[in-house]
């Protein structure tokens, strides 16, 4: 699409009212289209300044491929084997746990975002409610805490790469995992500078893909684990020997899984209509991966002893497709899992980039950091800045670790969103007006914040201390750096 | 210059603001003659969208001012943002410079005669803003903006009766009284006799006349050619400007572009697309 024609007119429909001068969307217009109502909201963000108005192009779809894309990575085709290795049939209940918390977080997250449609998502909403130096922490954390997770994926996609050679019978001397991720943490880094990527499309329909090939891959795990197809399983002891510590324990390791929707926030500025498809996306992809996670993990553990699904490590997914319908199973397993981790890597790195971003129109960090480049209209600078830590981290190959301190990073942006909530509808600014209410709201921000802070006390110790580390060190260049930055309010 | 009832009883709200410029069209009232009954909503200037690429380096091209001179032109300064990048940091960097840019383009057409409404869009998706704001300002063509030494002569080229009559809203109101000479262009299509072409066209230039282009400066030309498009381009290079309609997308759309993008692509000069009537919602 490189020219000026004009597009064929089967494409959204707006009804033709009288032109308008003060623009598109003024709320009070007719009905511009089947799939388009006025958002007085998004009418307010997308106004022209004397400066350009904003074009709104991702729809409901686009955003819940955005989630479920971010999260189903991680949690069906990464973290099976080692959350069933450390509490058994027990860690579907981690998974329900972690998705919970979700929930309580995106429920609060959705009101905020529809009173801030704006780009930056999480870290605007406690900037803006809470203050520079809590919005300077969650900012600077959000960044991190997304370079941690892209790194977490793409060893995951290493290791998925890596059995395309050990399918293909080619035996490599070591393990390929991290030397792959790397390579693709620097490939899509590139891609992501270069591109004039037109991701959206591909996002959907690889997760429209993984959808598919996951539903028919768990539905028969399921009628298999029940006995339909005769084959008698061994019921395992649900709970672990160690009780429920190693159930909450998993829930903190594996709350990466549901690290995605705020990234739906994170491009709020490009939703359409964000009253209503931010909720909806956000809720939305929750639910649906939170089932998948919960039903993978019955069946991967009705297939094998979790001792044994513990062994086969992060691809444990492909041994459980094996036993169900041989060789094609294993593949088809394969495939999804390069392009599930590959989706999420890339869109881990470009919501870094974004993040980057948010903090540097606010001047928390330097405003070079945002730099667009006229031709290629990629911000370079942030993008380096994802890119280049995510590479190294990837290096190190700590899967568990790095799930965790991406997890513990984002689990305090969570905890401060739900108290976000509250401080802004006690203090009720007039700018604050927000189309999606939360239900019941202080006792789902109130629980929600405590429950994500209280999931940070299972993890490791080595973990903590580093995401605490990083947390200190946001503190300490808010201070040194950009004390005389005042965001609470600024809206 | 109609008193067509509109379908949705609305009317263009500037239509005072129109005829204080002068430039209304004629006061006849449109007969049997008419090949469409769709054409009635416009009153006063026909509007046209001029969609530039300002940060890519695309300015308004020579000639072009002259062209739209008695049109309203939706002047639209856009800039395609890859997806990794956040609008509003594009806007932030570059609105500015943008908007300067685009204000300068406006000058220069509105001091040719044409009234002009600027936007600036900073977009995902090009198609997305352009077709919004052929919705909004109920836009009768878009201009593919290539350049002219002058403007004397336009082909306009129709391929059948369904919307000619916002083919020939465009074409009297843009040149009924600028002097340029109008070149009526069919080419047959399966089926039809050079004698059906004639009458077809004949009628076009009948309503043109009554709608104020003189009628000296109108000539017709029916031709039985095997590729339309080509033909077009061939007989576009004697002309100014080309003035032709949008085609359903088909197959051949998607692999060769659109039929009038393969024609700008060879004439090099400005091209109007007029638009299908869009439908009510």
């Amino acid at each position: 699409m490189d020219s000026s024609d004009p597009p064929d007119s089967s494409g959204p429909s707006a009804a033709a009212g009288p032109p308008d001068a003060s623009g598109p969307t003024d709320g009070s217009g007719p009905s511009r289209a089947g799939v388009e109502v006025p958002d007085t909201l998004a009418a307010v963000v997308d106004a022209d300044t004397g400066e350009g108005e904003l074009e709104r192009t991702i729809g409901l779809v686009g955003g819940l491929a955005i989630g479920v894309g971010t999260m189903i990575g991680a949690g069906i085709f990464v973290f099976p084997g080692l959350a069933a290795e450390n509490a058994g049939p027990a860690a579907s209940l981690s998974f329900a746990i972690g998705a919970v918390i979700a929930l309580l977080v995106a429920l609060p997250a959705s009101e905020l975002a529809t009173a801030m449609p704006r780009s930056g998502g999480g870290y605007f909403f406690i900037s803006r409610g809470l203050g520079t130096a809590a919005g300077a922490v969650v900012g600077l954390g959000l960044w991190l805490g997304l370079v941690f997770a892209a790194a977490f994926y793409l060893v995951g996609l290493g290791s998925y790469a890596g059995q395309v050679f050990l399918e293909a019978g080619i035996a490599l001397p070591i393990d390929p995992a991290v030397p792959l991720g790397v390579a693709f943490g620097v490939g899509l880094t590139v891609l992501s500078l270069f591109g004039t990527e037109n991701t959206a499309a591909l996002q959907n329909g690889i997760v429209i893909l993984l959808l598919v090939i996951l539903t028919l891959f768990l539905s028969y795990g399921s009628l298999d684990a029940l006995g339909v197809f005769g084959a008698e399983r061994v019921p395992e002891r649900f709970f672990p020997p160690g009780g429920t510590l190693p159930v909450l324990q998993t829930a903190a390791l594996v709350f990466t899984s549901y690290l995605g929707f705020a990234q739906v926030a994170t491009v709020a500025g490009d939703i359409t209509e964000p009253s209503r498809n931010l909720p909806l996306a956000m809720v939305g992809s929750v639910l649906l991966v939170g089932v998948f996670y919960v039903v993978t993990i019955f069946v991967a553990t009705s297939a094998f002893g979790s001792a044994r699904l513990g062994e086969f490590g992060e691809t444990a997914m492909v041994e459980v497709a094996r036993s169900f319908v041989g060789l094609p199973g294993a593949l088809a397993i394969v495939v999804a899992g390069l392009l599930a981790t590959f989706s999420s890597a890339n869109a881990s790195i470009l919501s870094a980039s974004r993040a980057v971003y948010a903090v540097s129109r606010d001047e928390i960090i330097p405003e070079t950091a945002s730099r667009l480049n006229l031709a290629y209209g990629t911000p370079h600078v942030a993008l380096g800045l994802a890119g280049g830590p995510i590479v190294v981290l990837a290096a190190t190959g700590q899967v568990a670790l790095l799930a965790e301190v991406a997890s513990f990073l984002h689990l305090v942006m969570y905890g401060l969103i739900c108290v976000a909530l509250i401080q802004l509808r006690r203090e009720r600014p007039s700018w604050y007006d927000p189309a999606f209410r939360c239900p019941a709201g202080f006792a789902v921000a109130g629980v929600g914040g405590l429950a994500s802070f209280a999931l940070i006390a299972f993890m490791q110790p080595a973990s903590i201390g580093v995401g605490a580390a990083i947390m200190i060190a946001a503190y300490g260049w808010y201070r040194y750096y950009a004390t005389d930055v005042e965001l609470k309010g600024d809206f | 210059m109609t008193d067509t009832p509109t379908e949705d009883g609305e009317e263009q709200t500037e239509t005072g603001d129109r005829q204080a410029t002068g430039e209304q069209p004629g006061p006849e009232t449109p007969t049997g003659e008419q090949p469409e009954p769709d054409a009635p909503t416009d009153v006063g200037r026909p509007s046209v969208l001029v969609p530039l690429k300002l940060l890519e380096g695309e300015s308004l091209p020579n000639g072009v001012p002259e062209l739209l001179a008695n049109a309203r032109v939706v002047l639209l300064g856009y800039h395609v943002i890859p997806e990794q990048t956040a609008t509003e940091q594009a806007r932030e960097q570059f609105g500015e410079k943008a908007m300067s840019k685009l204000d300068e383009f406006a000058d220069s057409l509105a001091a040719a005669g044409a009234d002009v409404e600027t936007r600036l869009v900073f977009t995902h998706d090009e198609a997305t803003t352009i077709d919004r704001l052929i919705y909004e300002y109920e836009c009768l063509a878009v201009l593919v903006p290539n350049s002219a030494e002058r403007v004397d002569s336009v082909l306009v080229a129709l391929r059948g009766t369904v919307g000619v009559g916002r083919n020939t809203r465009l074409v009297a109101g843009l040149f009924a009284d600028a002097g340029v000479d109008v070149t009526l262009y069919h080419a047959l299509n399966e089926g039809e006799s050079p004698d059906d072409g004639e009458s077809f066209l004949n009628g076009v230039r009948a309503d043109l006349v009554e709608r104020g282009v003189a009628a000296d400066r109108i000539e017709t030309l029916v031709e039985d050619a095997d590729a339309p498009l080509d033909a077009i381009a061939g007989r576009a290079e004697s002309h100014d400007a080309v003035v032709m309609g949008e085609t359903d997308p088909s197959v051949t759309t998607f692999v060769f572009g659109m039929p009038s993008e393969q024609v700008a692509e060879r004439f090099l000069g400005p091209v109007l697309v007029v638009q299908r009537e869009r439908p009510e919602e």
